[in-house]
């Protein structure tokens, strides 16, 4: 039995928006969930539901076997982390965190207690009479954090909390986050629109656009055998590259280049003399393989045109004359509205290289593919071939 | 209603929390509507009073259910009166005509004021801003007193008792409404949109009218509606400055009748009293309603900004 | 001695901070920008400002003319018990008047903004008429309503038993206009709280909410505090206001003749004073001594509340 389980959620607005689509998804006790998507994908809609602070339209959402559809948010005994972190700004740390215990009518030194040890474990001992304004946004952070797990919940539901910080203090909140989750231990809902966030901390990632669940699986999962396009394009950075093609006999048409499949090909079967889109990750597409050339191997030709150095790899941007798909698909899941992409961009895919190897731009260089790391997804659908 | 206000209402009651999340007792809405309805009673007494004993004639006024008509219906012919001099005070139609003329153009040219002083205060620094600035936010704490009654003795020096700019001219100063329009260009005009003019070498007068004062509206409006209000409202200051009763405002006059009524007890005056209140607050009320969206967030802007 | 002198002349002098031409000329814009309020300012309010505290310090006599007579006019106003009768008049009634007026504001503008009452935006339309009224015209009609011979009021009062019943006698003139100024006046305070409260972050109130917050709580110690400023700006508002306090009084005179006397609130002893009895000297120290109770007050009232910030 799930901590939460949602079903067939569905949130239409008075105005006509339809925010969420039968939306189902469960959490397991104890386990970290990570909603993940564009924005306006309805991520935030649906742990809202979960709390209780919006109207369900249609669906149920459970808290175990207990339907919690008319329960007030009061009583569904959830925590919550407000992207602004919905601090009181009249009150201090110590109010701050110890408000709710408060309303519970909680003797003050029960309070007092818990209320300091939520804040020696978030580091925040030193401030407990400061005000909200004379904190830093990190700090705030984690008052927000300690006022919602003095209370003890059996659901923790997190607002993109670290959305307003800064990238260093981002990266050190993520830990803290987990150890929090790791020590209290209930179920959490955890939503964002960094898909980083979403595969460095989810127990299992859903995915989500336009109110729909793309899919829902372990972050390894969702890098390596993405369900559909969206979910291709949306996770990983950079993105995967993906190419119309079409299928011939035993190869793969890309452009004016032919790759052989060899057993992978098996699953285009019934694509034979249609198009296919391909995706490849850009750290499958190796130089050494292409001169080392272990059995099975495809190569790709292409002209790179601008290369990024970052110290620890290379990005080298390149174009090849097979047409980039999925621009719609593509476009979303960076968030752009499609046509707002830079017109005919000069490079259409990029790779990551060992900086060592010394591509430069304007070279034309060979890349090595082995073809059972392609990823292919029907052009109609946008589903995975399987 | 129009489709895009009505998505607009719908859209507020979206973004406004549900009701049914504040934990209330049954009932407990149905009490506070009440409470509602009983203050909007108490609000509307006195206009129901003066709509429905506009059309009585005095002794009906005196001697009729208060709240209810009576025959003769007598509005009419009150209201033709108002177009004479009754009692030798003078005449309301004239009093109303001076009301507008001191709230258009002291209100207009408030605004006006309040609008350069406001735009300068806020984008420009210069010796002895701060010290101006100041200097107009203590004006607030000035009794009225303090300034009416002195300016009528300076006025007499500069014979400018009786003159329409001596009532005009002072309703231009609005201390609040340079307030309002400081805050306002501080929080809507982003500084970065005049430096970039400024960059493109437009001149400062440019920047102004062509940059700054359209997204200065919503606030403008604010302030041309407090100063417009606030000198067709004003009683103490024409009250000292005139004493020929043609350049009276409706107030004065107003208060005027008021005191003869009671004294010379004749001449029928109740009822021009009541249908001259009448006449006065209609415009007000319909300003305000139209211009509503405008001095909604002005007045935001003042509870916000302190 | 010599290296020491080399030394010091060789140091580099701070430059002190000039302001560059271009900044200059832009302060000069500035300026003349600000240069028409500031004229009109100066010309109609600082002037007579001027005048009358210069005034204040001259009498003038049938016999003798106009002479310097230093404070004398001032010791004249604190010595003056009508005077004083009439500021401790209009403390009282401000002190009445302003708390009751802004705990029904307060009471409307929150149920407005928590939307627990149906027709709000009607409601509100109707509370903000009061304000488009001027106070003549609301003087002039609640003195109908009030008249002692044939208000409405005192019908209704003489026909459930209470005869002779006058709203405007000397002892119940004050509890009326009380009444008058809060009609007046609640609408607008309303909105102005009305409007603060729903700049309030809804993610706040959200908060409480899960956090099982009873609803008085939610207003009384986390949306009403958070609109501190705006109550604090409305209470100087009304506080000056309230001092000033002249037009009911004048018109409500007309319906009940001599209770209102020449001194009952100080503007009233002022206006008496210059105006009617021409002392206009003796009235402008009259003047700038209400001005400064009027600051006193503001100033103390500030200091209690940087005080009552120490408790949060």
């Amino acid at each position: 039995m799930s901590a939460i389980s949602l079903e067939n959620l569905t949130k239409v607005y008075a105005t006509g928006v339809t925010a969420l689509d039968r939306l189902n998804l469960e959490v397991g006790e104890g386990e970290f969930v990570v909603l993940v998507g564009p924005s306006g994908c309805g991520k935030t809609t649906a742990l809202r539901m979960v709390a209780g602070l919006e109207t369900i339209t249609s669906g149920t959402v459970r808290f175990g076997d207990q339907v919690v559809n008319g329960v007030s948010p009061r009583q569904r005994d959830v925590a919550m982390v407000f992207q602004n972190y919905a601090l009181y700004p009249h009150l201090t740390v110590a109010e701050n965190i110890g408000f709710a215990l408060t309303n519970k009518k909680v003797p003050k030194e029960e309070r007092e207690r818990r209320v300091s040890e939520a804040a020696t474990a978030l580091g925040l001992s030193s401030m407990l009479n400061r005000k909200p304004a004379q904190l830093s946004g990190g700090q705030r952070q984690r008052v927000a954090m300690g006022r919602a797990i003095v209370r003890e919940p059996s659901v923790f539901l997190m607002d993109e909390p670290l959305s307003n910080l800064d990238a260093k203090l981002r990266v050190q909140m993520r830990s803290e986050i987990l150890r929090v989750h790791q020590t209290i231990g209930a179920a959490t809902l955890y939503v964002t629109h960094d898909q980083v966030e979403a595969m460095t901390m989810g127990d299992r990632v859903a995915v989500l656009h336009d109110g729909v669940v793309m899919q829902y699986a372990a972050p390894r999962e969702l890098y390596n055998r993405p369900a559909n396009l969206f979910v291709a394009g949306f996770i990983g950075s950079p993105e995967m590259n993906l190419h119309e093609a079409s299928v011939s006999e035993a190869e793969l048409v890309l452009g004016s280049q032919r790759l052989p499949l060899g057993p992978a090909g098996t699953v285009l079967a019934p694509y034979r003399g249609r198009k296919v889109i391909v995706g490849v990750r850009p750290e499958d597409l190796e130089l050494g393989r292409a001169t080392e050339k272990p059995a099975g191997t495809a190569t790709l030709t292409a002209d790179v045109r601008v290369v990024e150095v970052l110290g620890s790899e290379s990005h080298a941007f390149f174009s090849i004359d097979a047409p980039a798909a999925g621009q719609g698909v593509l476009a979303a899941a960076v968030g752009e509205a499609e046509g707002d992409l830079p017109a005919a961009s000069a490079h259409n895919g990029v790779a990551r290289l060992d900086p060592r190897a010394g591509v430069r731009s304007g070279q034309r260089v060979t890349f090595g593919v082995d073809p059972a790391r392609l990823h292919f997804f029907d052009p109609d659908t946008g589903g995975a071939i399987r | 209603m129009s489709e895009r206000r009505r998505l607009e209402r719908l859209a507020e009651r979206d973004a406004a929390i549900p009701v049914e999340l504040y934990g209330l007792k049954r009932g407990t809405v149905s009490v506070l509507t009440a409470c509602c309805v009983l203050f909007a009673v108490f609000t509307l007494i006195p206009l129901v009073w003066v709509i429905i004993n506009s059309t009585k004639t005095q002794a009906n006024i005196f001697e009729s259910f208060g709240f209810w008509f009576a025959s003769p219906f007598e509005f009419f012919h009150t209201f033709a009166n108002l177009f004479r001099d009754i009692d030798g005070d003078g005449t309301y139609s004239r009093w109303f005509l001076n009301t507008v003329l001191y709230s258009a153009v002291g209100g207009g040219g408030a605004t006006v004021l309040a609008a350069l002083g406001g735009y300068g205060f806020a984008r420009f620094k210069f010796t002895g801003s701060r010290l101006f600035f100041g200097t107009v936010i203590a004006g607030l704490l000035v009794p009225i007193t303090l300034v009416a009654v002195p300016l009528y003795l300076v006025y007499a020096k500069v014979h400018l008792i009786n003159s329409i700019w001596g009532m005009i001219l002072p309703s231009m100063v609005s201390p609040i409404g340079l307030y309002l329009m400081r805050t306002y260009v501080q929080l809507s005009i982003p500084s970065e949109l005049t430096d970039a003019a400024r960059i493109d070498g437009a001149s400062e007068i440019r920047i102004f009218f062509k940059i700054a004062l359209p997204l200065m509206v919503p606030g403008l409006m604010t302030v041309l509606l407090l100063s417009v209000v606030g000198t067709w409202n004003n009683y103490i200051l024409p009250l000292i400055i005139f004493s020929n009763n043609t350049l009276y405002p409706a107030t004065v006059g107003m208060g005027l009748w008021s005191q003869h009524a009671t004294t010379s007890g004749d001449a029928n005056l109740y009822p021009l009293l009541v249908l001259g209140g009448l006449v006065t607050i209609i415009p007000m009320i319909a300003l305000f309603a139209l211009l509503q969206r405008y001095w909604r967030s002005g007045l935001l802007l003042g509870s916000v900004a302190n | 001695m010599s290296n020491t002198a080399l030394v010091k002349t060789a140091a580099p002098r701070k430059a002190a901070p000039r302001r560059s031409a271009y900044a200059r000329r832009r302060g000069r814009s500035g300026l003349a920008f600000v240069t028409p309020f500031m004229l009109i300012f100066t010309l109609f309010m600082i002037v007579p400002l001027a005048y009358a505290i210069d005034q204040s310090l001259y009498t003038t006599k049938l016999i003798g003319g106009t002479s310097f007579s230093g404070f004398a006019n001032y010791t004249a106003v604190l010595q003056s018990g009508p005077f004083w009768s009439g500021v401790i008049r209009v403390v009282i009634f401000g002190a009445i008047q302003i708390p009751v007026m802004l705990a029904i504001a307060a009471f409307f503008a929150t149920i407005f903004d928590l939307g627990v009452a149906k027709g709000g935006r009607v409601f509100r339309a109707i509370y903000f008429v009061p304000f488009a009224v001027p106070i003549v015209v609301s003087a002039l009609m609640w003195g109908f309503l009030f008249d002692p011979m044939y208000g409405p009021f005192n019908r209704f009062m003489n026909a459930i038993g209470f005869h002779n019943f006058d709203w405007m006698s000397s002892a119940l003139m004050l509890p009326t206009i009380i009444i008058i100024a809060i009609w007046e006046w609640t609408g607008y305070n309303c909105i102005i709280l009305y409007t603060a409260l729903k700049s309030v972050p809804r993610d706040v109130v959200e908060a409480a909410i899960l956090d099982d917050t009873p609803l008085w709580k939610i207003v009384l110690r986390i949306k009403l505090p958070m609109v501190r400023p705006a109550l604090i700006m409305l209470v100087f508002i009304n506080m000056i206001g309230a001092m000033q306090l002249f037009v009911e009084p004048t018109i409500l005179n007309n319906y009940s003749p001599g209770v209102i006397t020449n001194t009952w609130t100080p503007v009233i002893d002022i206006y008496s004073t210059s105006i009617s009895d021409g002392e206009y000297q003796l009235g402008a120290a009259m003047a700038v001594v209400l001005a400064i109770i009027i600051v006193a007050i503001s100033v103390v009232s500030l200091a209690f509340r940087n005080r009552r910030r120490e408790f949060g």
